[in-house]
């Protein structure tokens, strides 16, 4: 099966509230899973950033659907290209609510300290590209000291 | 019938009908309409002064005058309360009141006919066209205030393209008068390089009936031609057909002289990087490479899309990846310098020592990353191939200084001895010829001076290389240690296992320069002469004799050697046990003098094809 995937940075055009992010929260949800698209969603202070992997056309067609939607705008495209494997199992989304009860049990939430380190099936390069835009849209607050890049030993 | 049909058609009327009869106005006929605003308590006979009902007490008098002057009288959107109707509250609804008087044949009035029609409606929507008018007004009036105080000039042209209106600002701008013609002047104020496109740009923009937005200049007051931004957009009224365009102009002259020389400045210092044979790159705040200059690609082989914005990573061999990774976003994060010392792939597979360096710019534009990777391979060859050059060098020195001691001190006794003979010699021969006896004591001369320089040769070396240093109570661990480092080379090379077990007898008495020397000799004759099928395991043990003597055994698992029949020629010096094996051979002849010189003495076994040992006595058994 052929694979795609995706990476963009972009800005909300004012900032995203809970119920903002719970409503994306669950479309993404429903329709990533209907159309294979999994990945994550990085969101903080209306800092975007987003990796999704699915096939060719489906993830072409949602950049394109993406690229319109009116809640965000500089939307920019940092890596569109094929994959051996997926890396990511289903479809998350990480950011920092301001009520946080209720959001920890919504499917498909992470906070943002709890995203995992990106897989090995990731190149080193794109793992390096994961770490700068999580570090673009967190700071570098969010860091335990960087653990999510593999070691020099397991490369 | 007709009368019947007269009154029904009054009695409906919308507007409100009622007689008022007698100088005391009574009510006379009151129809349907006039009955439901007048409310139920006035009746027909009653004196409107004393049953007014809604009326207000004013118009009251005004019937009053009325009716003494037969002068008509209208009173025009009256509010008029409406009483009170199933239980819902009254409101105020609009009348015009009409009062006409009545007279009789002979012109004497009797009464009046008072009309009452709603005029709410109307009377609401002239409240609604005054507010508007009154807003439109004051809009109209900011707007002007606006379009006049603004730094930009306004403008509106029509279908055609004439002007309509030009705000005040473009008189103060060109200086021409008031009473200049717009349309006949503004083409002649424009730059004749831009003018042509002007005018066209304008038209095109016009016929397709869209906006417009271009730059060019306008000569000013005092002759100079500024840059002036000029934005339009059509005023739509049918969909299709735009009937004015409003626009502004704007000076940005100064942005653009600037803008111009940053565009100038950014593309020459592009220039500057596309012609350096340097890998020369930038990035984003967010540590995202943007730029990659000419060079990188051809170095590379890769476009810059293949590159990508952490692509670079890809360049460096696969096990430095993930540090050098770690370490960029670590710099990105805290705004870091980046520097380190990285093979680079180059475009025929081949490797090369780089230097990157990266570091960030903070400006009013934000920050960014700037970096170079500068090819050190050559230096970097260079170095190694030189320090492997003086480790040889600096050993072979050593070696031969202890050698040149060592056979300085042998070729002592054979020299005493000489001079023995020389002079027993000399006692018992006798010469005839005097020149024979001249003879003599050029020998004696010959020799005494062979021996002062064996003397000051071994002094010399001695002083230099520290062999006839003072004992000192030595750490065989640490000296052995020290000696290991300097052979890690080899050591790695061969995959060797050294193991230094010293806690029997672990410090020595003994000369540093010369503890260091024979540990170095025998280990690096071990790892020299390993065995090419198993990597070298060899054992440093220092014990106590049954004697309380300290002992030190270093045992290999290499080739072995031939141990010769008598024992005190065992080593030669340049007599190599392994014809196929470097090395001088002077190794273990050193070491035995060594050990002989300070009163001790060596013993080897060896099985050829399975290993040495060498016993070391440090000092001989009492
Ligand atoms: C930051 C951001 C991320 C989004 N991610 C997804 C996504 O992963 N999957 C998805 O189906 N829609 C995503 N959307 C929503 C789409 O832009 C779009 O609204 C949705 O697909 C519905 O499109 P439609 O209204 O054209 O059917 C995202 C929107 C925003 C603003």
């Amino acid at each position: 099966m052929n694979l795609n995937h995706i990476v963009y940075i972009s800005r909300a055009v004012r900032p995203l509230t809970d119920q903002d992010l719970h409503e994306l929260l669950e479309q993404c949800r429903r329709d990533n899973s209907k159309n294979h698209i999994t990945g994550i969603l990085f969101y903080s202070h209306g800092n975007i950033a987003q990796l999704f992997e699915g096939e060719p056309e489906i993830t072409e067609a949602l950049f394109e659907r993406i690229k319109r939607d009116g809640r965000h705008s500089h939307v920019q495209k940092l890596i569109d290209k094929p994959i051996d494997v997926r890396s990511f199992p289903e479809w998350h989304m990480a950011f920092h609510p301001l009520e946080s009860v209720g959001f920890s049990q919504l499917q498909g939430f992470l906070m943002p300290d709890r995203v995992p380190a990106p897989p090995d099936t990731l190149t080193i390069a794109d793992a390096m590209l994961i770490e700068l835009v999580r570090l673009a849209v967190f700071g570098p607050s969010t860091e335990p000291a960087f653990p999510s890049l593999p070691g020099p030993t397991s490369a | 019938m007709r009368e019947q049909h007269l009154h029904a058609l009054l009695h409906h009327l919308p507007a409100g009908v009622a007689t008022l009869q007698g100088p005391d106005l009574r009510y006379g006929y009151l129809n349907k309409a006039m009955q439901e605003l007048l409310g139920t308590d006035v009746a027909e006979g009653q004196c409107v002064a004393d049953h007014p009902g809604v009326l207000p007490s004013d118009l009251v008098d005004v019937l009053q005058q009325v009716y003494h002057t037969g002068i008509p009288y209208v009173a025009k959107a009256c509010s008029l309360p409406l009483p009170p109707q199933d239980g819902k509250e009254s409101v105020s609804r609009c009348y015009d009141l009409v009062l006409e008087p009545v007279r009789d044949d002979a012109q004497e009035i009797t009464g009046l006919v008072l009309f009452a029609v709603d005029v709410t409606q109307q009377e609401e929507a002239r409240q609604r066209a005054h507010t508007l008018a009154m807003e439109t007004r004051r809009l109209d009036a900011r707007l002007r205030v606006l379009t006049e105080t603004v730094p930009q000039i306004t403008f509106s042209l029509d279908a055609e393209g004439l002007y309509e209106y030009v705000s005040p600002q473009w008189y103060y701008f060109t200086g021409q008068p008031p009473t200049a013609d717009l349309n006949a002047i503004w083409p002649l104020l424009i730059h004749p390089d831009d003018r042509l496109r002007v005018l066209y740009q304008g038209d095109a923009a016009r016929k397709a009936g869209t906006g417009w937005s271009y730059e060019y200049r306008l000569r000013r007051h005092d002759g100079q031609y500024r840059w002036m931004l000029s934005r339009a957009l059509p005023e739509l009224h049918a969909p299709d057909r735009p009937v004015f365009w409003h626009g502004a102009l704007t000076e940005v002259h100064d942005q653009r002289e600037l803008s111009d020389a940053l565009r100038r400045g950014e593309a020459e210092l592009r220039f500057l990087a596309d012609s350096i044979p340097e890998l020369i790159w930038t990035a984003t705040a967010e540590g995202f490479i943007d730029y990659y200059n000419h060079y990188t690609g051809e170095y590379s082989g890769l476009t810059k899309e293949e590159l990508g914005p952490t692509g670079w990573v890809n360049l460096l061999e696969p096990r430095k990846q993930a540090e050098a990774a770690r370490q960029w976003v670590k710099s990105v994060a805290m705004g870091e310098p980046f520097e380190g010392l990285f093979r680079m792939r180059r475009h025929d597979g081949q490797y090369r020592w780089h230097i990157i360096r990266a570091r960030q710019l903070a400006d009013e534009r934000g920050p960014r990353w700037f970096g170079a990777c500068t090819d050190v391979d050559d230096q970097h060859r260079l170095r190694e191939v030189l320090q492997v050059q003086y480790d040889e060098l600096a050993r072979t020195n050593r070696d031969l200084d202890t050698f040149v001691y060592t056979a300085s001190h042998d070729l002592k006794q054979p020299l005493f001895n000489l001079r023995g003979l020389f002079e027993e010699l000399r006692r018992s021969a006798t010469f005839d010829d005097p020149e024979e006896e001249q003879l003599l004591s050029m020998v004696d001369d010959s020799l005494r001076q062979l021996d002062s320089t064996l003397q000051e040769l071994a002094a010399t070396v001695q002083d230099q290389r520290g062999l006839s240093a003072p004992v000192e109570q030595l750490d065989l661990r640490h000296i052995a240690d020290e000696v290991l480092l300097g052979l890690r080379a080899q050591i790695q090379a061969s995959d060797a296992t050294v193991q230094v077990e010293v806690a029997d007898a672990p410090t020595l008495l003994y000369g540093r320069a010369n503890l260091r020397s024979i540990l170095h000799n025998l280990l690096s004759n071990a790892l020299k002469f390993a065995h090419p099928e198993r990597p070298p395991v060899i054992t440093l043990r220092s014990y106590l004799s049954a004697n309380k003597q300290p002992v030190l055994m270093v045992q290999d698992n290499g080739l072995g050697l031939t141990i010769p029949k008598t024992p005190t020629t065992a080593f030669q010096p340049f007599v190599r046990q392994h014809p196929q094996v470097g090395g001088s051979g002077v190794g273990l002849y050193l070491v035995q003098r060594i050990l002989a010189s300070r009163g001790g003495h060596l013993e080897v076994s060896s099985s050829i094809g399975e290993g040495t040992t060498f016993t070391l006595h440090w000092f001989e058994e009492a």
